[in-house]
C-alpha cells in the first residue's frame, strides 16, 4: 500500500468533526433513530481511530443495511417521497461511509458529501445564524482537506485552522462577486419541497376566538417596504382571504377552494375593479405559511407568473408557501370593485346559516332595516350600536353558546375582531345587504433602521366588506367602532397589559419593548434580518437585472457578463498578487541576519560593510579603524565563520543550535559595549532586544 | 508500428521537444510561472462534482445561500491553484550528484532543494517516471537534501529522465508540478556475479611475492560489507553490538598480482563476462593485492587503491556500449543509457 493513500491521523479527527458539524443541524428534524445511528457510527470510527475497535466486518455491514433499509422505507412511507427521505438517505450514506473510511479517497468522498449536507441545510433554513454556522462548517471541512494533505510536522490543529481560515477568507470576496454577478437561471426541473405539517398564521376558517389565539403569538408574518412613504396605520388592511360562508358558528370560504380559485383577469372585465389615483407600490417578504394565499392591500395589482388574483381580489398561489416568499405589488387604495354582482356572487354574499338559531339578532336586523331609509343608514346604525353600547374589545373573550350571534350581541358583548366582523356581516345579510368577512392583518410596526414595516401574527385581524348598489364593495371595520385605537395605534397599544398577549412567544424580546435600548436592539436585529432576506436570500434574476439596469442602463445583460469577467479577474488578481509576490531573495540563515544587524550598527559608526566584502576582510578593516572594537569584532567574526561553515556542512542540529546561541551571546556583548562607549550611535536598549 | 502507436509516439515526441524548449537542461533551476504546470487531481474532480451538484440544486430549489455555497466552493477550488503554485514557486532545485551503483540496485540521485526568504514548501513529492516517490518539506532549514531513486537494470551511464517535482498541498485538489532535466547521470556497474577464477592469470611482467589473497583459510580481520559479499561471512555478532555490517575476511596466501582478462571467461556472453570480472575487481580490491584489467580495446595496468578500482569498474560499466545505446531509447521512460 502506497503511503500516499493513507490517512494522516489528525485528518480523521478533522473529518469526524466536519461530519458532526454538518449532521447536527439536521438532528432536530430527523427521527431519533437516525441521530442515534449517526452518533454511534461517529463514535465507532473514533474507537477504530484510538485502536479500541475494528472496522466492521461484512456481516456487521450487511446487518446494518438490513436493519436500516426497512426503517428508511417505513419512514418514507410515513413522510412521503420527498426532501426529508432524501436527506435521511444522504445522511446515512455519510455515516456508513465513515465506517469503511480507510483511504484518502474515502475521506474525500465523505468531505464532498459534507458540502452537499451543508447545502441541504439551506433548504430548511437560510437565516443569518444558519449561514454563519454553515460558513464555519465549510471552514472546518477545508481544514479537514488540509489536514488530509499535510503529512508533516506542521499538521497541527492551530496550523490547519489558520490556513483553512485564510483560504476561506480569501475566497469570500470572490464568492460575493460570483454571487452578485453570475446570471441566475430559472429552475431546470421542479423539485419536491419539504412540507411542514405546522401551518402558522391565518387559516381559511374563522370561528370567533380563533384569531385571538394569534394575538398570543409575536411571530413575524411578513415584512413590507413601501416605495415612498408608507400609508397611515389605519389604511393598512392586509387582505388575505374572503370568507363568505357562515354555518352559524364558523366562517369559511364558499365552495371548495378550487372553485373559488377562479383566474379572472381584471383586464378582461374592466367593470370589476377600477383603481383610482396613484397606486402604492411595495415589496412583501412573506414568512412561510404552508397556505396558498398572499396578503396585500386592496386593490392589488401584480405581475407574477405563479400568483393569480381570484374573484374576491385575493392573491392565490398554486403551491403552499413553504419558503420565504417575496413579491411586489401595487395597490390602488382608492378603488371601485364589482359594480355588478353575478348571481352566484349575490347568493354567496347573502347566504345565511340553514338552521339559524339567532332569532333575536335576525329580528333586530330586520326591524332596523325597515326603519332606516337606506342600506347606508342601516350600516351606520349597526356601527353606532357597536360604538355606543357596552361592547368590549378583548383578547380573552368568554365562550359563546350555540346561538353565537344572539349570545354575543345581547349577552357577553366581549369579543375580539372575529366576533365583531362575523356579527356585523350576519346583521348585514339578515337585512338583505350583501356582505362578507375578510381576514388578514391590520397595521404593522415601522422599523426606521431599514425603512420597512413588520407585521406580526398578533396583527391578525378580521373585518367586513359590504356591497352597495352603484358603489361596489365598501370596507367596514366594526372593531374600529369598538376600539378605535386598535386601528389607529395598533394592537400592541390596546393589549400591552392584557394577560395572554404574546403569551405563546415565551421569552420574546417583544416583551421588553418598554426598555428603550432593548427595543432599539430588537428593531436593529430585525432590520438586519430583513436586509439579509431582501438582498441575500431573495436575491434573484429580477433583482440582479435591476441592479445592472442601474449600473449599465439598457445593456444590463451584457453589462452583467462584463462585470462578472472584470470582477472575478480583479479579485483573483488581488489574491494572486499578494500571495505570489516576494520570495525572490535567497533565504538567510539566522546567523547572517544577526550579523547584518551588527554591520548596520557599525555602518552608523562610519564603517559600512562594502559590497561583496567577506567577513574576514571586514573584521580587519573594523579592527584597523576602531582598535577598541578589535577583540570583540574578531570574536564575533570567528563564531560567525564557524557557523556559516557548520550550516553548509550539515552538522547535526544541536551543535548548530549551541553555536548559534554562542553567536547571539558574543554579539549581544559587543553591541552592549558599543552602546556604553558611544551614545552617538543612538542604540537603545529596545533595539538591542531585537538582536536576541 | 500501427497508426495509433505512431500518432501517440508523434505526440510524445512533440511533447518532449516542447518541454525541452520550455524547461531546458540545467543543473540548477528555480521554479516559476514558466516551468510550473497545474492540473486538477481526481480529488479535485470529485470536489468539482460536489460543487456542480450543489449548484444544480441551488438552481432547482432557488436557494440563494446554496448558490453562495457553490460559489464559495468554486472560489476555494480556484484559489487553491494559487496555493499549490505558491508551494512550488521560487523553490530551487539543484542536482547534487549520484553515487555509482551496481546494476539491479536503485540509482540514488541526490537533489538539493533550497528555499527563498519567506517561502516554505510543504509535502513536496519528487520522483522519476516509474521510480519511487520521495517526500520532502522545506520548513525550518534553508535547504534539504533529497534522495530520489531510480531502478537500474543494466550497466552503463544512466542518464536520469526528467525529474518530476510536484505538490498537492494544501487541499489536494490540484497538482502543481514541474518536470526538470537537471542533466544528471549515474554510472551503473555491471551486477557482480560470484564465480571461480578459471586458471588465474597472473601478471606476467613481475615476479611472484608472498602475499594474501582473499580466500577461506585464515581469518584476516573485519571490513565493511560490500555488494557481492557472501552472507556466510557476515559478522553477525558485531552487527548485534551495533557496530554496523561487517564481513569476516579470510585470506589464502597466494600470488598477489592479478591481471583480469576478457578471455578468462571464454564462452560466456558479454554481460556475463563483465559481471564476473566485476565480481573479481571487487574481491581483489578488498585484499591487498595489485590487479589490472584487459578488455578488447581496453588495457588498464596493474595497480591498487580506490581510484584504481573505480577506474576498472567504470571501464567495465562503459565497455562497448554503442550497441546498448539504441535499446535504451526504447525505454525512454526509465532514463536513457549511453
Amino acid at each position: 500500500m502506497d503511503i500516499a493513500y493513507q490517512i494522516p491521523r489528525l485528518a480523521l479527527l478533522w473529518v469526524l468533526s466536519s461530519v458532526l458539524l454538518v449532521v447536527l443541524p439536521h438532528v432536530l428534524r430527523l427521527p431519533a433513530w437516525i441521530t442515534v445511528l449517526a452518533l454511534a457510527c461517529i463514535i465507532w470510527r473514533l474507537l477504530i481511530f484510538v485502536g479500541r475497535a475494528n472496522y466492521p466486518g461484512k456481516l456487521v455491514k450487511a446487518v446494518l443495511v438490513m436493519v436500516v433499509l426497512p426503517l428508511t422505507v417505513v419512514q418514507t412511507r410515513a413522510q412521503g417521497v420527498g426532501v426529508d427521505a432524501a436527506v435521511t438517505l444522504l445522511l446515512l450514506g455519510v455515516v456508513f461511509k465513515l465506517l469503511e473510511m480507510q483511504y484518502k479517497r474515502d475521506i474525500v468522498i465523505v468531505i464532498a458529501l459534507c458540502y452537499v449536507l451543508i447545502m441541504v441545510g439551506f433548504i430548511y433554513s437560510q437565516t443569518i445564524p444558519a449561514s454563519l454556522y454553515s460558513l464555519m462548517s465549510a471552514t472546518v471541512i477545508t481544514g479537514a482537506l488540509i489536514s488530509l494533505n499535510r503529512d508533516n510536522a506542521r499538521n497541527t490543529f492551530a496550523n490547519n485552522s489558520r490556513l483553512a481560515a485564510r483560504i476561506v477568507l480569501q475566497a469570500i470576496p470572490l464568492t460575493i462577486v460570483l454571487f452578485v454577478l453570475v446570471p441566475r437561471v430559472s429552475p431546470l426541473w421542479t423539485m419536491p419541497l419539504p412540507v411542514s405539517q405546522t401551518r402558522t398564521g391565518i387559516t381559511d376558517e374563522m370561528t370567533p376566538g380563533d384569531i385571538s389565539s394569534l394575538g398570543r403569538s409575536a411571530e413575524l408574518a411578513f415584512r413590507v417596504s413601501f416605495d415612498g412613504a408608507a400609508p397611515a396605520h389605519q389604511q393598512l388592511y392586509w387582505r388575505g382571504l374572503v370568507l363568505d360562508f357562515f354555518d352559524g358558528r364558523t366562517w369559511r370560504r364558499a365552495g371548495s377552494s378550487f372553485l373559488s380559485f377562479n383566474m379572472v383577469s381584471r383586464s378582461a372585465s374592466p367593470s370589476r375593479g377600477i383603481g383610482q389615483g396613484t397606486p402604492v407600490a411595495y415589496d412583501v417578504i412573506l414568512e412561510p405559511t404552508q397556505q396558498t394565499w398572499l396578503y396585500a392591500l386592496q386593490l392589488a395589482e401584480l405581475n407574477a407568473q405563479d400568483i393569480a388574483q381570484d374573484r374576491n381580489y385575493t392573491l392565490q398561489t398554486s403551491k403552499p408557501i413553504s419558503q420565504r416568499m417575496r413579491y411586489q405589488v401595487r395597490s390602488y387604495l382608492e378603488n371601485q370593485t364589482d359594480l355588478e354582482l353575478t348571481g352566484t356572487q349575490l347568493a354567496r354574499s347573502l347566504q345565511m346559516p340553514e338552521d339559524d338559531n339567532n332569532p333575536l339578532s335576525l329580528a333586530m336586523a330586520q326591524e332596523w332595516r325597515a326603519t332606516s331609509s337606506g342600506d347606508r343608514e342601516y350600516v351606520q346604525q349597526v356601527m353606532s350600536h357597536f360604538r355606543e353600547e357596552q361592547f368590549y374589545y378583548t383578547l380573552n373573550p368568554p365562550l359563546l353558546s350555540e346561538a353565537s350571534i344572539d349570545d354575543f350581541l345581547f349577552n357577553t358583548r366581549e369579543g375580539f375582531c372575529g366576533h365583531y366582523a362575523g356579527t356585523f356581516v350576519y346583521l348585514m345579510r339578515a337585512a338583505g345587504i350583501p356582505a362578507r368577512v375578510v381576514v388578514g392583518y391590520q397595521g404593522g410596526e415601522y422599523n426606521r433602521f431599514e425603512d420597512y414595516t413588520m407585521v406580526y401574527q398578533y396583527n391578525a385581524h378580521a373585518w367586513a366588506e359590504v356591497w352597495f348598489e352603484g358603489e361596489g364593495w365598501v370596507q367596514f371595520d366594526p372593531t374600529g367602532a369598538v376600539a378605535p385605537e386598535r386601528i389607529s395605534l395598533g394592537v400592541e397599544a390596546v393589549f400591552a397589559d392584557q394577560p395572554g398577549f404574546m403569551e405563546d412567544s415565551g421569552f420574546s424580546m417583544m416583551r421588553f419593548r418598554d426598555y428603550q435600548w432593548l427595543n432599539t436592539l430588537r428593531l436593529r436585529l430585525d432590520a438586519l434580518d430583513y436586509a439579509w432576506n431582501r438582498w441575500v436570500v431573495s436575491y434573484d434574476e429580477d433583482l440582479q437585472l435591476d441592479l445592472m439596469d442601474e449600473l449599465f442602463g439598457e445593456n444590463a445583460r451584457s453589462g452583467l457578463m462584463i462585470a462578472l469577467g472584470i470582477g472575478t479577474s480583479l479579485f483573483f488578481g488581488i489574491v494572486a498578487f499578494f500571495m505570489l509576490r516576494g520570495g525572490r531573495g535567497a533565504a538567510r540563515d539566522p546567523a547572517t541576519r544577526l550579523y547584518l544587524t551588527l554591520a548596520a550598527d557599525l555602518a552608523e559608526l562610519g564603517i559600512p560593510r562594502r559590497v561583496g566584502e567577506g567577513a574576514g576582510d571586514y573584521c580587519r578593516r573594523v579592527a584597523m579603524e576602531r582598535p577598541d572594537l578589535a577583540s570583540d569584532m574578531e570574536q564575533v567574526t570567528r563564531v560567525y565563520e564557524q557557523l556559516s561553515y557548520a550550516s553548509g556542512g550539515r552538522q547535526d542540529d544541536t551543535e548548530l543550535q549551541s553555536l548559534l546561541e554562542e553567536f547571539r551571546k558574543v554579539l549581544r556583548g559587543m553591541r552592549l559595549r558599543l552602546l556604553s562607549r558611544s551614545k552617538r550611535v543612538g542604540l537603545t536598549l529596545s533595539e538591542l532586544g531585537r538582536s536576541r | 508500428m500501427n497508426p495509433v502507436n505512431a500518432i501517440s509516439f508523434w505526440f510524445a515526441r512533440k511533447a518532449q521537444l516542447w518541454l525541452a524548449k520550455k524547461v531546458p537542461v540545467v543543473s540548477s533551476i528555480s521554479l516559476h510561472r514558466k516551468n510550473i504546470f497545474i492540473l486538477p487531481t481526481t480529488h479535485g474532480l470529485l470536489f468539482a462534482a460536489a460543487t456542480i451538484l450543489v449548484f444544480v440544486t441551488a438552481i432547482n430549489y432557488i436557494l440563494s445561500l446554496a448558490f453562495a455555497l457553490a460559489f464559495l466552493m468554486v472560489s476555494v477550488f480556484v484559489l487553491s491553484i494559487l496555493h499549490a503554485f505558491r508551494n512550488l514557486q521560487h523553490l530551487n532545485v539543484r542536482a547534487a550528484g549520484a553515487e555509482p551503483v551496481f546494476a539491479g540496485e536503485d540509482a540514488t540521485f541526490v537533489i538539493l532543494l533550497q528555499r527563498n526568504a519567506g517561502r516554505f514548501h510543504e509535502i513536496l513529492e519528487l520522483f522519476f517516471p516509474k521510480g519511487l516517490t520521495s517526500h520532502a518539506n522545506l520548513l525550518d532549514g534553508d535547504q534539504e537534501r533529497v534522495n530520489v531513486y531510480l531502478p537500474t537494470h543494466r550497466r552503463g551511464l544512466l542518464k536520469a529522465p526528467r525529474l518530476r517535482v510536484q505538490t498537492r498541498f494544501p487541499l489536494g485538489l490540484w497538482c502543481a508540478w514541474s518536470t526538470l532535466d537537471l542533466g544528471m547521470s549515474c554510472l551503473v556497474y555491471p551486477a557482480p556475479v560470484a564465480s571461480t577464477m578459471p586458471g588465474a592469470v597472473t601478471a606476467s611482467h613481475s615476479g611472484k611475492a608472498e602475499s594474501t589473497h582473499p580466500g577461506t583459510e585464515d581469518f584476516h580481520g573485519l571490513r565493511s560489507y560490500q555488494p557481492g559479499d557472501s552472507l556466510k561471512h557476515v559478522a553477525w555478532k558485531n552487527l548485534a553490538r551495533g557496530q554496523g555490517l561487517k564481513v569476516k575476511q579470510f585470506v589464502d596466501n597466494v600470488d598477489d598480482r592479478f591481471m583480469l582478462d576478457w578471455e578468462m571467461y571464454h564462452g560466456l556472453d558479454t554481460e556475463e563476462r563483465l559481471s564476473r570480472l566485476c565480481y573479481w575487481v571487487l574481491s581483489l580490491s578488498r585484499s591487498n593485492v595489485e590487479y589490472g584489467l584487459r578488455l578488447p580495446g581496453v588495457d588498464i595496468p596493474i595497480g591498487r587503491g580506490d581510484a584504481h578500482r573505480e577506474r576498472l569498474l567504470s571501464a567495465l560499466a562503459l565497455w562497448n556500449l554503442k550497441v546498448a545505446h539504441d535499446q535504451g531509447r526504447e525505454h525512454g521512460g526509465e532514463g536513457t543509457w549511453t
